[in-house]
C-alpha cells in the first residue's frame, strides 16, 4: 500500500508543481549566466511623474508608506533604501516583479515617483528571488500579503521536492535489479555535494 | 521501439534523479534558510590575527576589477586565505582594501592597510545554513566581473548548471512516464491544470 501511494505522491507532486519547477530551474540558469537574449536592465523603461497627495498618516514608517501607496494606487513590497538625505523627505521603494518605484514625499504632500518597468526576462528573474527579506537586514521585513503568498509557494515547492526526492529514493531501493547502478549514481551525487557543503572548509 | 524508448527514459529518470537527489536537497533546504532568514543573526565570535611587514605594493589600490583581484590573489595566498573573493571595498582616504573571502561555512575578512603594509584577518564560521545559502546563490548575477575567481566556484558553476538542466530533464521525462500510465491520466490532468492555475494566478496577482 505504501509503495503504491508513495509512487502516486511522487508523480502527483511533480505534475502539480511542474510550472513552478520549470520557472525556478530555468531562471536559475538565467541568473547564473549573462545571456544576451535574456537581458533586462538595458531594456528597462524609466518614467517619472509627480502627484499631490495628503501628508502620509500613520504611527510607523510602514503605515505611512502604506498610506502613500493607497493614495497613489501602488501595490508591492516596501523596501527601505539607504539613509534619507533630508529629514523633510519621506522616501522608500516599492518592488514587485517587473516594477520598481522610488517614491519620495515632502511635508507639503508633493510626491515624486520614479517608475522602472522591466521586460519578461526581468519579471522571470525577479520571481526567482522575490522574498521581501534579506539576510541580516533587520529594517526590511515582508509586508505585502502577495509576497507572503509567493513565499508560501516557494516553501511548498521546496517541501514537495524533498518529499519527491525521498519518495524517489525509496522507489529505487525496492528494485533489486537497479541497486548497483543506483548506488553508484547516489554516491557520486552525495560525494560531490558533501565536498562542497562540508569538506571545503576543512581543507 | 516505443517500449525500448520508455525503458531507457525510465532508467535515465531513475539514475539522473538519484545523482541529483543530494543536490536537489541542497537547493530545496536552502530555500527555507533564504526565505525565513532570521534578521539580526548572531554569529560566533570571529578569530582575529594581524600580519605586519606585508609584501604588498601600494599600487594595488590604483588597480580595479579583475586586474586588482589578480594582483591581490598572491597576497591572500601568502596570508593563508583561500576561497572566493566576494568583492573588494576600497577605503581610499585610509589606503585600505577590505576583502571578504568566502568558503561555504566560513567567511574570512582581510583588511589590508597598504600604507602600513599590515593585514587584519578575521575568520568567522557561519554554519551549515549559511553554507547552503551561499551555494544556492553562487555564482549569481552580481559582481560578474569578479565571480568565479576561485576554483571551487568555477567547479560549482558547472554543478549548478547540471542541476538545473538535470531538473528540466527530470520534469520532461517524468511527464512522458506519467503519460504512459493510462490509469493516472485523468487525475494527472486535473493536477496539472490545478498547478498551472495556481502558478499563473499567483504570478498574475504579483506582477500585474
Amino acid at each position: 500500500m505504501f509503495t503504491i501511494w508513495n509512487r502516486k505522491v511522487h508523480y502527483y507532486l511533480g505534475l502539480y508543481f511542474l510550472f513552478f519547477l520549470w520557472l525556478f530551474a530555468f531562471t536559475g540558469l538565467l541568473l547564473n549566466h549573462s545571456w544576451q537574449f535574456a537581458e533586462f536592465w538595458p531594456n528597462r523603461n524609466v518614467s517619472t511623474f509627480e502627484r499631490a497627495i495628503s501628508a502620509p498618516r500613520g504611527g510607523s514608517d510602514v503605515e505611512r508608506a502604506e498610506d502613500v501607496m493607497r493614495q497613489l494606487s501602488i501595490r508591492g513590497e516596501i523596501e527601505w533604501t539607504a539613509t534619507r538625505p533630508s529629514s523633510t523627505l519621506f522616501e522608500f521603494r516599492v518592488n514587485r516583479p517587473g516594477h520598481s518605484l522610488n517614491i519620495s514625499v515632502d511635508d507639503a504632500g508633493r510626491s515624486k515617483i520614479e517608475e522602472t518597468q522591466f521586460n519578461t526576462w526581468g519579471i522571470m528573474k525577479a520571481l526567482h528571488s522575490f522574498t521581501g527579506v534579506r539576510a541580516n537586514n533587520t529594517r526590511n521585513q515582508r509586508d505585502w500579503a502577495l509576497t507572503t503568498l509567493w513565499v508560501l509557494a516557494m516553501d511548498a515547492v521546496s517541501l514537495g521536492m524533498v518529499v519527491m526526492v525521498l519518495g524517489g529514493v525509496y522507489m529505487w531501493f525496492v528494485l533489486p535489479t537497479k541497486r548497483k547502478g543506483g548506488f553508484a549514481a547516489l554516491i557520486l551525487g552525495t560525494a560531490i555535494c558533501g565536498f562542497f557543503v562540508f569538506a571545503l572548509r576543512w581543507m | 521501439m516505443w517500449k525500448r524508448f520508455y525503458v531507457v527514459t525510465r532508467d535515465l529518470h531513475l539514475y539522473v534523479g538519484l545523482f541529483l537527489a543530494p543536490l536537489v536537497l541542497v537547493f530545496a533546504v536552502s530555500v527555507f534558510c533564504i526565505v525565513h532568514a532570521p534578521s539580526g543573526q548572531v554569529w560566533e565570535a570571529p578569530s582575529n590575527r594581524v600580519v605586519t611587514e606585508l609584501d604588498v605594493s601600494p599600487d594595488l589600490e590604483r588597480l580595479s576589477g579583475r586586474e586588482q583581484l589578480v594582483a591581490l590573489r598572491p597576497v591572500l595566498t601568502g596570508l593563508g586565505v583561500t576561497g572566493e573573493v566576494n568583492f573588494i571595498r576600497k577605503i581610499a582616504k585610509e589606503h585600505r582594501l577590505v576583502v571578504p573571502v568566502v568558503i561555504p561555512g566560513r567567511e574570512t575578512t582581510v583588511d589590508l592597510n597598504l600604507e602600513n603594509r599590515t593585514a587584519a584577518i578575521s575568520v568567522r564560521n557561519t554554519g551549515l545554513s549559511d553554507a547552503l545559502v551561499h551555494l544556492h546563490k553562487m555564482p549569481g548575477p552580481h559582481n560578474v566581473n569578479l565571480r568565479g575567481n576561485s576554483g571551487y566556484i568555477r567547479a560549482w558553476r558547472w554543478i549548478a548548471d547540471v542541476s538545473s538542466y538535470g531538473l528540466l530533464f527530470l520534469t520532461v521525462s517524468g511527464l512522458y512516464l506519467w503519460i504512459a500510465l493510462r490509469a493516472e491520466r485523468q487525475i494527472g490532468l486535473v493536477l496539472l491544470f490545478l498547478g498551472a492555475l495556481s502558478f499563473l494566478g499567483i504570478v498574475y496577482a504579483i506582477t500585474f
